[in-house]
């Protein structure tokens, strides 16, 4: 840690460049241009989105009296290109119908609003093959209301008592309630899944025949609100509803190298469960791109507590993070921090484990909470990590230097080529409790690399990296 | 830990190329230009025009009823040398009042911020646009018979790094799920979506002057 305060340091001290200084611009003058009241607004443009959409997410509305250098008016433009829903916006003013009284314009260039988020596929050992998309409308009947949906299919493979899984997600939201700061969203959820668990071998050892998997099932229910505290900053409120339903085995064993046998934990009631859980959730986003990020930050944080009081069959808390934060160095490069971290408390069921995959960059991430992979981690620092697949305690720290490739074209924004790394780490709290050694030394660690390149283009971005082939085909 | 020490190896060794200078920029050439630099008073003052920055849109823009801003930064660099010897910064204003029909101009420099009201928009044009005798640094910062040279970026309507967040944070906004703990923007290899870029200034330039040196008296 030590080491990167003075890497922070460093890169402070090479942001602060002369350039710094050309941002001391003159404070705005409130008494600048004409008073002005705006008698009307009309939207033109508009061919799926309506009106009223356009209209509420002003921040300026028709009576208001104002000066025409007000930073209402300055910023209404981006207000609006900030819905996500125009190509391009143009504002105009005329002459209303007394002295001072204007007539605002808002002519909209609308885009499609249909975004391919995610696609997954890949293969393991333990599902030889697996496809997946999740696409977003985001301006559903030019409402502005958000539907999005993912499925996903996976193959099974030859570990015993494997089925071949899918799932599939639906979500709705509106992330201003009639052009409120104050939003709702709901999704609903389907697992059919099959999860593995290691039976014999060695850690290190992901052939088939070392995994036994056992079948479930879950139906989630999430609802919520929102609430945007500022232009970066969003709290959430969220209530879950989840029915389990689980084949686990009598007494699942695992047969050690020793020759001993031990109990596996599947961290899951036998049969029929639920969990009713709420969560609050904070995500502050200052990067002015996200993208190819050369400055700001990102801090996202989660905590559920999920309860037999409220219903369920779990009594658990937990709590993730994660931080992000950039450096310019010049305009063409830049260096990035990131860090991820959680923790879990109590009796959790094994789904809200922190796996394997959601720290180790270099492992399948699960996908609509399937688990698709039971390969394990490198090993790279001889910590002990082979044997980490769940866990109570875990996260990553990295760093990234990224620097500019392309020059801007009309149609590929911008690239940049990255190379980054750091660690992670991941245990339980038993391990880290009945430890004989300093908590440093007893935690599983391990070195996780990546190197790739990034594209912002007018078709979306792109990103092909060393981490995201190694997720899809495990060497 | 060793690879710590690369990256921090490689950030240092990326530091040299940035841009600590007012000359470099990824996406807008720097043009020469010819300007008058003039000594009085104990001050280096420049003469310039900058009305290259208008195309026909953006004068027009002029006549809308909406704020239009200039930003223009200026450096003074000793010919070879990294580190400015000085640095200005001035914002240009202009309002229409389409119902006085006039021109309400704000400037803003060295000497304090003024104001003024013109009836024509080429008369509030060359207000914006003129550089006249502006004070860029001390005369005792620049030696006698050294080369210096000025370079200035300006900027019409800039937009802020708080706002062009805003306009891209729905980006990474979630849609109605919560912190995925394996996701991220990235991480699905590719998002496709109509993605139109929000550039930082209606439009920029970028211009160098010729050398100049104070003749020894």
């Amino acid at each position: 840690m030590k080491l990167l305060a003075v890497l922070a340091a460093v890169v402070t001290a090479l942001a602060v460049a002369p350039e710094a200084r050309a941002q001391d611009v003159p404070a705005d003058d409130p008494d600048f241009g004409p008073v002005i009241v705006i008698e009307d607004i009309e939207v033109v443009g508009n061919r799926s989105t309506q009106a009223d959409v356009i209209v509420r997410a002003l921040p300026l509305e028709i009576g208001d009296a104002l000066r025409a250098g007000d930073k209402r008016l300055r910023d209404a433009r981006f207000k609006l290109l900030a819905l996500g829903f125009f190509r391009d916006v143009t504002l105009g003013l005329r002459k209303g119908q007394e002295r001072g009284r204007v007539v605002l314009t808002v002519t909209v260039v609308e885009r499609g609003t249909v975004v391919l988020n995610r696609l997954w596929f890949g293969t393991s050992v333990s599902s030889p093959y697996w496809f997946g998309v999740d696409v977003a409308e985001r301006n559903l009947l030019g409402t502005g209301l958000s539907l999005v949906g993912g499925a996903i299919y996976a193959g099974s493979g030859d570990v015993e008592g494997s089925r071949d899984q899918w799932a599939a997600r639906l979500r709705i939201a509106d992330p201003a309630l009639l052009g409120t700061p104050y939003g709702i969203r709901g999704s609903i959820g389907w697992i059919h899944g099959s999860e593995p668990f290691r039976v014999a071998g060695e850690p290190a050892d992901d052939r088939a025949r070392n995994f036994e998997a056992f079948s479930y099932q879950r139906i989630t229910a999430r609802g919520g609100v929102t609430w945007d505290a500022s232009a970066f900053t969003t709290f959430a409120l969220e209530a879950r509803l989840e029915a389990i339903d689980v084949d686990v085995p009598t007494s699942p064993t695992r047969a050690l190298e020793d020759g001993r046998v031990s109990a596996v934990d599947l961290h899951l009631r036998p049969g029929s469960s639920e969990v009713v859980s709420v969560q609050v959730s904070l995500d502050r986003d200052s990067r002015p791109d996200p993208v190819l990020p050369r400055s700001g930050s990102r801090f996202a944080a989660q905590a559920e507590l999920g309860s037999t009081l409220l219903g369920g069959s779990y009594d658990f808390a937990s709590v993730d993070t994660r931080y992000e934060r950039w450096w310019p160095i010049g305009k063409a490069a830049a260096l990035g921090l990131r860090l991820k971290g959680g923790v879990v408390l109590g009796d959790p069921p094994r789904f809200d484990l922190i796996h394997v995959g959601d720290v180790d960059p270099l492992l399948t991430s699960r996908a609509l909470g399937l688990t698709l992979s039971a390969a394990s981690p490198g090993d790279l620092l001889d910590t002990g990590t082979a044997e980490a697949s769940y866990g109570e305690v875990g996260g990553s720290v990295g760093v990234e230097y990224a620097r500019h490739l392309f020059t801007r074209t009309s149609l590929i924004y911008g690239g940049d080529w990255f190379v980054g790394g750091g660690l992670w780490a991941l245990s339980s709290r038993d391990d880290l409790a009945l430890r004989d050694a300093s908590v440093w030394r007893s935690l599983p660690v391990d070195l996780f690399l990546d190197a790739g390149l990034r594209l912002d283009t007018g078709l979306g971005v792109f990103e092909l990296t060393i981490a995201n082939a190694l997720g899809r085909v495990p060497l | 830990m060793r690879l710590l020490s690369v990256v921090v190896a490689l950030a240092v060794l990326a530091a040299p190329a940035a841009t600590a200078r007012g000359d470099e920029d990824d996406d807008v050439a720097q043009k020469s230009q010819k300007m008058k630099f003039t000594e009085k008073d104990g001050e280096i003052l420049v003469t310039t025009k900058i009305n290259k920055l208008f195309d026909s849109a953006a004068y027009e823009a002029i006549g809308s009823g909406f704020e239009s801003t200039i930003l223009i930064r200026i450096w003074v660099y000793k010919k070879g040398g990294s580190d400015p010897v000085a640095f200005t910064v001035l914002q240009r204003k202009v309002i229409y009042d389409m119902w006085d029909e006039v021109y309400e101009i704000q400037l803003d420099g060295p000497d304090g911020r003024s104001k003024q009201k013109v009836k024509y928009r080429a008369e509030a044009l060359k207000l914006l646009t003129r550089i006249d005798a502006l004070p860029i640094a001390d005369a005792g910062d620049l030696a006698y018979e050294e080369h210096h040279y000025l370079t200035t970026v300006v900027e019409l309507n800039p937009v802020s790094e708080e706002t062009l967040a805003e306009v891209r944070r729905w980006l990474t906004k979630g849609g109605g799920g919560g912190l995925d703990r394996g996701g991220g923007l990235f991480g699905s290899m590719v998002s496709v979506f109509v993605n139109p870029k929000i550039s930082d200034a209606d439009r920029v330039m970028r211009l160098k002057s010729q050398p100049f040196y104070r003749p020894t008296p």
